[in-house]
């Protein structure tokens, strides 16, 4: 399974495009476009516009999410922007803040 | 999940931006930008970088487009191809590799720009002495030019006057009288680079006014 795993200490600027899955441990700052699943681990920092089928976090999120399948703040996922998807799972221990739109 | 210990981007993912990091890369799909990196750079085969990179090492087995700049060492492999400059202290081609560019290691030391300057500096030096002796029979070469050129009609007169009398005075007289003209000395280098090309005749010329 083709899949792209951004590192701990790798810091990336700019956009990352995709049609598989993403994998993100390091900073990512500005727009993240895919096709298929985001996962954002604990270490990860995610600073960006995100428009994916599925995320899931781990990590820390600031932006918004629009996701055409599923949206997943698990316990040490910490998230503040928009999220607009079908469906929403947010788990115990999460901390969210931000505009929810599950009118898709 | 998956190998966490490096970095990979997959083959259908595209990175556009500034990419920095303390691990290791490898790239199987699309990255443009910039790449800093202090450890290794894997461009993969299939993999596309047009990009400017500064990394530690770099081997390339796919399509690169942009300058590397490595601490270490560049290979490029079989499968590589690539369009741009190296800088590194170690660089492998390996048979079979695309290359076009550039590559500088360092060690090779330069004789080039420099001497050149020298020489067109030292070049009006010579024109300047022989420039007064034609223009007038003073010894003293920058300074009665420069006085003739400033002071119009009544500097000539005065270095003619002591030129005649006696060639010793000379300098003792000018610098009671040419308190304000030291300062011309200055501008012969300034106006040095010209001469040559000028010649003598233009100079007068213009500071006829």
């Amino acid at each position: 399974m083709a899949n792209t795993v951004i590192g701990s200490s790798i810091v990336i600027d700019g956009e990352i495009l995709g049609e598989e899955d993403l994998t993100i441990e390091g900073t990512v700052k500005g727009k993240i476009i895919l096709k298929e699943n985001l996962f954002v681990e604990q270490s990860g920092v995610v600073e960006a516009d995100i428009e994916t089928q599925t995320v899931t976090i781990n990590g820390q999120v600031t932006g918004n999410i629009s996701a055409s399948d599923k949206v997943e703040i698990r316990s040490d996922g910490r998230m503040v922007g928009d999220i607009k998807a079908p469906r929403i799972i947010i788990a115990d221990g999460a901390v969210f803040k931000g505009n929810v739109d599950m009118d898709v | 999940m998956n190998n966490a210990f490096e970095t990979i981007v997959g083959e259908q993912t595209t990175i556009r931006g500034n990419l920095q990091g303390d691990e290791d890369l490898t790239i199987r799909g699309r990255v443009e930008g910039t790449i800093t990196l202090s450890k290794t750079l894997m461009v993969e085969t299939g993999g596309i970088v047009l990009a400017d990179m500064d990394v530690k090492n770099a081997v390339v087995s796919g399509v690169v487009v942009g300058n590397i700049r490595a601490s270490e060492v560049v290979q490029i492999n079989e499968d590589g191809r690539m369009v741009g400059d190296i800088t590194a202290p170690r660089v492998i081609i390996v048979a079979g590799a695309s290359f076009k560019g550039n590559v500088d290691m360092g060690d090779i030391d330069r004789a080039r720009p420099e001497p050149p300057r020298m020489e067109t500096t030292e070049r009006p030096r010579s024109t300047f002495s022989s420039r007064p002796t034609p223009a007038s029979p003073a010894p003293a070469r920058p300074a009665p030019a420069r006085t003739r050129e400033r002071a119009a009609p009544p500097a000539r007169k005065e270095p003619e006057r002591t030129s005649r009398s006696t060639r010793a005075s000379k300098p003792a007289s000018k610098p009671a009288k040419a308190a304000p003209k030291p300062p011309p000395k200055p501008k012969p280098r300034r106006s040095a680079p010209k001469p040559p090309s000028v010649a003598k005749g233009k100079k007068k010329v213009r500071k006829k006014k």
